[in-house]
């Protein structure tokens, strides 16, 4: 039986840039067209293996709180992972990219992966952000990068099999929540139980 | 982003504080279209918890609160012949008599080095020494600490692009290489044999070496972001209206909590730790064997004090004080359930009122560890933001830094119907609920507010040291004098996560009876010394040595009905801020009457869907609607049978 290692993947990136369409492919393998400003679902799961290790990625959305600049602090808090998201076809949007790194810097926690992703990669006749200035960005802040394409489903496992690789082993001291108290109903099994 | 608001919404809630929080994501819960703004850059209003940077900015916006000059375009000229407009408030007056305090040293070498580029920073360390300093105590800006951290990045780091990732390395320890860096660097010879004891590398913040954990101004300014400082000090009682509301609505998952560890009591100059579990009683050293059973007797009692009228028959009338001694208890027993129990004072509670909150303190016992209360991680102002992500998945809009100019209200049916915001788009609503803060004084002109006194330290050590260095303990030091309250003190250890590694975050709150700091000072000063101090006399001091101090006096309109307010239409709510108690119940409570009253008789935060349900389960049918606005409802009806509340003790530790 194989440990499995829970993971906060926040996401991040401006509005339309298809944030939730990544993790609608990734989680569900699934492309909608029409798909509405994110409401409802806030947040995912997949557990993927990496090693010998199970990682079971929780993925935040950002439930529309990007659109006035108005994310909270705590949707950072003890996220694993960072996924910023732009649209290849849209330069605004890499620019912006940068402010929500900087926004992670700030607020994020520290020694959190950050994977970048260019997407809408199928519609690369109409590119207006050159690959190669995704990857000196991503380079100069230590980021991994890849161009993706939800609808298509170009490079999605890639990326979040690119952040699991990223993910560092777990330290045998942090074993353990260190008392650390989720005020839940039973995950999923326990509830599953009741009913 | 040049997106625009759109027009029309059911409820404008204006204001982020956690009962505006509650509502919001309660009626967004239901189904309306929420429009939440808030005109300050942070989330929570005076809920909110700040890293350390951030609260000297917020001190700062307090100090030049006076002058805010508008540029946003006149509204005056959109109100129509049938309308009249109530302005709001462009300054909160909520916070007063705000002193800062600073015991840390500022490194000598920092401020040779820094001299060009901060010469502010010398008058901060004179009037930081002065303890004298009178109501205009100094107050760093923004500009100057961070002027001062990004100084130091510059001129002690080793060549990096990145200064923030040189910051990003854990712990204590690696800031006093820093320390040691910085000398190797900058050629200014350590003068005195003190600041050679600044710079000894810190070395674990273990209990075994206490001595040398010192930690310097610019060090707390360097780890700012490590500090979550809250500022209303409160806490969740394990079974209280929050945490249930919490569970119910699963609004938990969006944060972690931490057991309150030690309940303290200060007696005769002792700090000494509470017993109250069944446990706690029979392995304390305090009590004798006699005063255990006395105490066990006493408190199986209160748990079912109801069943049991012949006891306290005839002492209805009396304070809990008299009655306690009534009781079969030495007074060391009656001042442990008096103060630290009961959490009362002598004279403010009836034997009825003591009986409850006794019974109130042992229910609570257990269900998620030895005390009764859990603090939230990273501060008490991730719950308003908790709240308002639930707003936002369903589908509530969120604007922070957009104020709104006034309330339109229709003169005939003298109902609210639209905001006019900074930018002068009027949005219309059917229901608008203001926090207090943003009315004007005139409005509500014939009331006298009460206050809370608070101050804010952080210091090198915790009250009562144990083998751990990681306790939280709450603390209540009765009132000396008549006419003063007691005081509340709540001490967090860094992995809260609102400090950084080798200090303690204490907060005193007591209702006010004169200004922050000569309300709490006293008490400061029993528990705490300045860290000057230390330095001349050096060896063996138990008290912990404060570093940084603040005080302030936050504004508590929660006792403020809406009758007080003159001419208000019906359509338009209050919430109060922040309230003096220990507990979050007045904040559901508030949240709870008004969803009431903008949505009558339906259900308050009802359980969403589970995101794993939907993951799991929908294979075929839920990927189209699982992002569609159509599905909460939907599958609130079919995952409400699955989800089991309530039955949580399993997931305590």
């Amino acid at each position: 039986m194989m440990a499995i290692r829970e993971l906060k993947v926040c996401l991040l990136g401006d509005t339309g840039v298809g944030k939730s369409s990544i993790v609608c492919r990734f989680v569900q393998d699934h492309f909608d067209h029409n798909i509405s400003p994110t409401i409802g679902a806030s947040f995912m799961t997949k557990t993927v293996p990496c090693g010998n290790e199970l990682h079971k990625f929780l993925i935040w959305d950002t439930a529309g709180q990007e659109r006035f600049h108005s994310l909270a602090p705590m949707y950072y808090r003890g996220s694993a992972a960072a996924v910023i998201v732009y649209d290849i076809t849209k330069q605004d949007s890499f620019y912006t990219l940068k402010k929500w790194v900087k926004e992670l810097k700030e607020h994020g926690p520290e020694n959190i992966v950050m994977a970048i992703a260019g997407n809408k990669c199928d519609l690369s006749d109409i590119r207006e952000v050159p690959l190669k200035d995704a990857k000196e960005y991503a380079e100069s802040i230590g980021a991994i990068v890849v161009e993706t394409s939800a609808k298509n489903a170009i490079n999605i496992e890639e990326l979040f099999q690119g952040i699991s690789r990223q993910i560092p082993p777990l330290d045998p001291h942090e074993n353990g929540n260190n008392g650390i108290i989720k005020v839940e109903k039973p995950t999923t099994q326990a509830s599953r139980r009741c009913c | 982003m040049a997106d625009t608001l759109p027009s029309e919404f059911d409820v404008i809630v204006i204001g982020t504080g956690l009962p505006e929080s509650i509502t919001a994501a309660a009626c967004s819960r239901s189904g309306r279209r929420v429009l939440h703004v808030d005109s300050r850059s942070y989330y929570g209003g005076n809920w909110a918890s700040f890293s350390f940077s951030g609260l000297l900015s917020w001190l700062k916006e307090y100090q030049e609160n006076s002058d805010i000059v508008s540029d946003s375009p006149v509204w005056q000229d959109q109100i129509l012949e049938n309308e009249e407009a109530i302005a709001l408030s462009r300054k909160d007056k909520t916070i007063q008599h705000v002193e800062v305090f600073c015991y840390a040293s500022q490194d000598l070498n920092e401020d040779v080095e820094e001299a060009g580029a901060l010469q502010k920073n010398h008058a901060l360390v004179t009037s930081a020494n002065s303890t004298e300093a009178s109501d205009s105590a100094f107050l760093p800006t923004e500009d100057e600490s961070l002027s001062t951290m990004s100084c130091e990045m510059l001129t002690e780091q080793t060549p990096s692009s990145d200064p923030e990732n040189a910051l990003e390395v854990n712990g204590a320890e690696v800031t006093g290489e820093k320390e040691n860096h910085c000398d190797d660097k900058t050629c200014v010879p350590s003068t005195s044999a003190e600041d050679m004891s600044e710079n000894v590398p810190i070395a674990e913040d273990t209990t075994e070496q206490p001595k040398k954990n010192i930690i310097t101004y610019s060090q707390i300014i360097k780890e700012g972001r490590r500090f979550n400082i809250d500022l209303v000090s409160k806490l969740l009682y394990s079974r209280g209206l929050l945490i249930d509301l919490l569970i119910k609505s699963n609004v938990s998952r969006y944060a972690e909590f931490k057991n309150i560890t030690r309940i303290l009591a200060f007696r005769e100059g002792q700090v000494e730790q509470v017993p109250c579990s069944r446990a706690d009683v029979f392995n304390s050293k305090q009590l004798t064997m006699v005063e255990k059973r006395m105490l066990m007797k006493f408190l199986t009692f209160c748990m079912e004090y109801e069943k049991y009228p012949d006891e306290y028959k005839g002492y209805e009338e009396i304070t809990f004080y008299e009655y306690l001694k009534t009781q079969k208890l030495t007074p060391n027993l009656q001042y442990i359930v008096l103060h630290s129990i009961a959490m009362t004072s002598e004279t403010t509670s009836s034997t009825m009122d003591g009986l409850k909150a006794t019974k109130n303190f042992l229910h609570c016992l257990g269900r998620y560890g030895n005390t009764p209360f859990l603090f939230p991680l990273y501060g008490q102002g991730e719950l308003p933001q908790c709240f308002c992500r639930m707003c936002a998945v369903f589908g509530g809009i969120y604007c922070l830094r957009h104020s709104v100019q006034c309330l339109v209200v229709d003169k005939e049916s003298r109902k609210c119907k639209a905001i006019i915001d900074q930018f002068g788009q009027r949005i219309i609503s059917e229901h608008f609920l203001v926090e207090d803060s943003y009315f004007s004084e005139n409005m509500c002109s014939r009331v006298q507010y009460r206050q809370i006194s608070r101050a804010v330290l952080i210091t090198d050590r915790s009250v009562l040291k144990t083998d751990s260095d990681q306790q939280i303990s709450i603390l209540t030091v009765p009132a000396e004098e008549p006419g003063t309250f007691a005081v509340r003190v709540i001490e967090l250890c860094s992995s809260t996560m609102t400090c950084m590694k080798g200090t303690y975050l204490v907060h005193l709150t007591c209702t006010s009876s004169k200004t922050a700091r000569e309300d709490l000072e006293p008490v400061v000063q029993k528990l705490f010394i300045p860290y000057t101090e230390m330095e001349i006399e050096n060896e063996q001091v138990e008290k912990p040595r404060i570093l940084w101090a603040l005080y302030f006096n936050m504004r508590d309109s929660s006792d403020i009905s809406r009758s007080c307010y003159s001419d208000l239409p019906s359509n338009v709510y209050v919430c109060s801020g922040p309230d003096c108690g220990l507990g979050n119940d007045n904040a559901v409570k508030q949240a709870e009457t008004l969803f009431q009253e903008i949505c009558p008789n339906e259900d308050f935060c009802p359980p969403p869907p589970n995101p794993e349900d939907i993951v799991l389960d929908g294979d075929g049918l839920q990927p189209e609607t699982s992002e569609s606005s159509a599905i909460p409802e939907a599958n609130s009806e079919t995952f409400e049978e699955s989800t089991n509340l309530g039955n949580l003790e399993e997931s305590s530790e």
